[in-house]
């Protein structure tokens, strides 16, 4: 073994030990660790989820962060004894409402956010797609294209079309059992997308045939729609292409939402994801991520609610995202009307993030994540990456059946909109 | 088309010149890194056996930033390099510490956060958008501006230029008092406005040093825009774009040297009277201090004549009423009512006080301003330095440090420049073309205290 393998070894395992130490708490918890959003506990739960598939022991807090609203201020109502098995309850949704359409159901109301090749390491891209692929759900290309290491898992994974269209191809589309349209993110919603040329490598800019180290930028908004009809004109086009995939919707979340929600469904969209603005990036301004487009807390009732009172609720699924950062977040948003959550910061931590927002610098992340740096993809082996997401996400099953259980809710589809069961905290 | 009739254009388009002008005083690191030496040794001792004492394996250091990359490694890391990424505590939690830095939780005041000061440090050094990974970090919403998302469009883009087309959405703004007909008795009179570049100008701040007045005189040649000042010695050089607070003491030189733009006392309706009937053609501006009644006021002086009003609050962004509010409530207040009045649209609406942030600048036109100024801010784009509470007008709690006037100057120009840029993304992101429509539309704004009790309706509160 060369040198440089044996500097990956050594790093790759003692940052794979730290992430099992860390969580004890022997060491105290790290003062520079975390921010109000991510908390440092909030962090080092996550990690002991990931590594355990259980929920923490040791008093972490592994619920909410200390950002003072939204998900944070919300509790539950009853969290007594559980009324019903929790082992019975059906954690499972329907991605597609509609008559017609393929009929797809994940397990959990979880699938995996769009994070593309060149803003995060193909050996992470690959541990996210193995995890789907594990829990039956699906993960999602981003816009950096579809690399030939995740064809075999095709069946789980959303191919991703914005408005830079890197990567989109007829086979990517055939490939997709769901198409996803992103037409905003919400951490930088209306500004497009921005690859900084130091992640485009020689990979990154043949997969997006492109110039290699050149910034990338993905327009904004696609240029071919301005309207509902327009907007239809690219779910048909979807539809030609590949006529079993369902068809996402993503957008952010401006003040008349409700309304580009309703168009989506009008224009023959399976899914409405809406991405509040509190969500992950790979780079963004930082005034675009605090200040423009509303919290997806406040975001999914008034789209919930809209869609109620237009008697079409129960043909789309509302699926949120942009914050999601634990189990209790996902029933929170479900109990304020949405179906489901896309998850994509949380699984970052479960591999070692720890929310420092270095991500565009130079290399990129230091522990393998949000990197094209070939030495450091490999502090993230799919195998490992794709156990503690695996874990992750069974520990936050074992929360989310907890909290429906404590209702006498059987499934997670009874806890949509359900408000009343929730508490506001000062 | 003969070649020789074409003439050149005299389209310039507006960009502001921004170059690094990097601190000239040490600023604190923002993360202290430590390792505990006994251990760090016997970890070093460990490895050389582990890796057999392959040197290159063993002092490979958990550090991509450099950190370790000194002489002495570990035992003496390179503070400065730390951007807190953790990976060190991560591989050596018995080791090493990462913490935010005392020297950097000891920056600002009770307003100014540490990580404002940073910001403002930053832009005004590089000229550059803040941009970072991974997603925001701060509290969820609150109060005053923190409380302002701002609206944006799914589809509706003002250019259809990507990034490029940026450039061709408009922060020009008007100061002035605008004729709200056509008069064609005085059809030969053009209206009497000043347009500025950017809806910024450099308010009065607390500080004597000359040094400092020229390099904001010189920003606002550069820039095209101005300062206002009480004391018409700061700055002389920069005289066209001065705007002088008039008093008693200061009338009679105001008169003689005739600038385009005058402040006054705005309950000091003698001197508007003297200004306005000695210099007819200069922009009277009243000031006047947000408190209860400042809608009231507002409504007065327009009535009087007034050309605008500069709504001014302490250097905290709290108004003067009884019970403090931020002036983005007290500001929305004076603009509503002199809307409801009629008047709105004959006076320019100048807002000071608590403008600290780039966002600050789209929220309080949002809230009802024309354009804003800012104090405060420029001292610390300076890098004054802070020695107490800032909030009170005329305190000198924030004193400058001797500065270079033309790196002054340039800071100042990267500061109008980066806001000038985060101005623009936010006006992209909500397609439109011009901030003059942004100007009280508070329909494109989004209120956290609204939202909530919307989305949040129907969840009891906890007992």
């Amino acid at each position: 073994m060369g040198n440089l393998e044996l500097i990956v070894e050594k790093h790759s395992e003692r940052i794979h030990h730290g992430l099992e130490v860390l969580p004890t708490l022997r060491h105290g918890l790290p003062a520079g660790l975390g921010n109000k959003r991510w908390t440092a506990e909030l962090i080092l739960a996550t990690y002991e989820m990931a590594l355990t598939g259980d929920l923490p022991k040791k008093g972490l807090e592994y619920r909410i962060g200390d950002s003072g609203g939204g998900f944070d201020v919300l509790g539950w109502k009853n969290n007594g004894f559980p009324k019903v098995d929790q082992d019975s309850v059906d954690l499972s949704i329907s991605l597609n409402k509609r008559a017609e359409g393929r009929k797809i159901e994940i397990p959990l109301p979880i699938y995996g956010g769009g994070m593309s090749f060149g803003s995060i390491s193909l050996n992470f891209i690959l541990a996210r797609a193995r995890a789907a692929k594990k829990i039956g759900t699906y993960t999602s290309t981003g816009e950096g294209g579809y690399p030939d290491a995740i064809v075999p898992y095709r069946d789980h994974v959303i191919t991703q079309v914005a408005t830079g269209m890197f990567g989109v191809r007829e086979e990517t589309i055939q490939y997709a059992p769901i198409v996803e349209f992103k037409y905003a993110q919400g951490a930088k919603p209306g500004l497009g997308g921005h690859l900084l040329a130091d992640k485009v490598t020689s990979e990154v800019a043949k997969m997006r045939e492109s110039s290699m180290f050149t910034s990338l930028y993905s327009p904004f908004p696609f240029h071919s729609v301005y309207s509902v009809e327009d907007h239809k004109k690219h779910v048909d086009w979807i539809k030609t292409v590949n006529p079993r995939a369902l068809v996402s919707v993503k957008v952010s979340t401006p003040t008349d939402v409700d309304m580009v929600a309703i168009g989506s469904y009008y224009a023959g969209a399976n899914i409405i994801h809406i991405d509040g603005g509190y969500g992950g990036t790979g780079a963004a301004p930082e005034i675009a991520k605090k200040n423009i487009a509303m919290p997806i807390e406040y975001a999914i009732p008034k789209v919930h609610d809209y869609l109620v009172s237009e008697g079409v609720r129960d043909d789309i699924v509302l699926i949120a995202s942009g914050g999601i950062r634990t189990a209790d977040d996902i029933a929170k948003a479900i109990a304020l009307g949405a179906d489901g959550c896309v998850v994509a910061t949380a699984e970052a931590v479960a591999v070692g993030c720890t929310h420092c927002g270095n991500c565009e610098r130079g290399r990129g992340c230091q522990v393998g994540i949000t990197t094209t740096d070939p030495e450091l993809s490999q502090f993230i082996e799919p195998e490992w990456g794709e156990t503690r997401i695996v874990n992750l996400y069974t520990a936050w099953t074992k929360r989310l059946r907890s909290i429906l259980a404590g209702f006498g809710l059987k499934s997670v589809q009874d806890l949509r909109g359900r408000k009343d069961l929730l508490v506001r905290y000062k | 088309m003969d070649t020789q009739t074409i003439k050149p254009s005299k389209y310039e388009r507006f960009r502001i010149e921004t170059k690094p002008a990097p601190h000239v005083y040490q600023i604190p690191n923002k993360f202290d890194v430590s390792a505990r030496k006994v251990r760090l040794a016997a970890m070093l001792v460990h490895e050389a056996f582990e890796f057999k004492l392959n040197k290159e394996v063993v002092l490979s250091r958990p550090c991509i930033y450099g950190v370790f990359g000194g002489r002495f490694g570990g035992f003496k890391p390179l503070k400065h390099k730390c951007v807190g990424c953790m990976r060190c505590v991560q591989e050596y939690p018995h080791i090493m510490t990462v913490k935010q830095s005392d020297e950097y939780k000891r920056l600002g005041d009770s307003f100014w956060t540490p990580e404002a000061v940073f910001t403002i440090w930053n832009e005004a050094s590089t000229g550059k958008i803040p941009v970072k990974g991974m997603g925001y970090k701060g509290a969820f919403g609150g109060e005053g501006f923190d409380g302002i998302w701002t609206d944006m469009s799914e589809i509706v883009r003002p250019t259809r230029d990507g990034v490029y087309g940026r450039e061709y959405i408009s922060t020009c703004v008007d100061i002035g008092r605008k004729p709200t007909r056509v008069d064609f008795g005085k059809i030969d009179q053009t209206p009497s406005t000043v347009e500025v570049p950017v809806p910024i100008v450099f308010d009065d701040f607390p500080a004597l040093d000359f040094d400092v007045w020229n390099a904001v005189g010189n920003a606002a040649r550069k820039l095209g825009t101005f300062f206002v000042t009480h004391d018409q010695t700061r700055g002389e050089d920069y005289r066209e774009r001065m705007i002088p607070i008039v008093d008693d003491n200061s009338i009679y030189e105001t008169l003689e040297k005739r600038p385009s733009i005058v402040e006054y006392d705005g309950e000091r309706s003698d001197l508007f009277e003297k200004l306005s009937d000695s210099l007819p053609s200069s922009i009277v501006i009243a000031r006047v201090p947000l408190r209860e009644e400042a809608g009231l006021v507002a409504c007065k002086l327009a009535r009087e004549g007034a050309h605008g009003l500069h709504l001014y609050t302490d250097y905290h962004g709290q108004d003067y009423s009884e019970d403090p509010r931020h002036i983005s409530e007290s500001l929305k207040e004076v603009h509503q009512l002199l809307v409801k009045k009629g008047l709105r649209d004959q006076v320019t609406i100048i807002a000071s006080g608590g403008i600290t942030l780039a966002e600050h600048v789209p929220k309080a036109i949002i809230c009802g301003a024309d354009l804003v100024g800012i104090d405060t801010t420029v001292l610390v784009a300076l890098q004054a330095e802070f020695l107490g509470e800032t909030r009170k007008r005329g305190t000198y709690k924030l004193r400058p440090r001797k500065i270079d006037q033309a790196w002054g100057t340039q800071r100042l120009v990267n500061l109008f420049g980066v806001w000038h840029d985060q101005l623009i993304e936010i006006l992209s992101a909500m397609g439109m073309r011009d901030v003059r429509r942004l100007r009280g539309d508070i329909g494109r704004s989004m209120m956290d205290a609204e939202l909530r009790e919307q989305s949040f309706k129907g969840i009891a509160w906890a007992t």
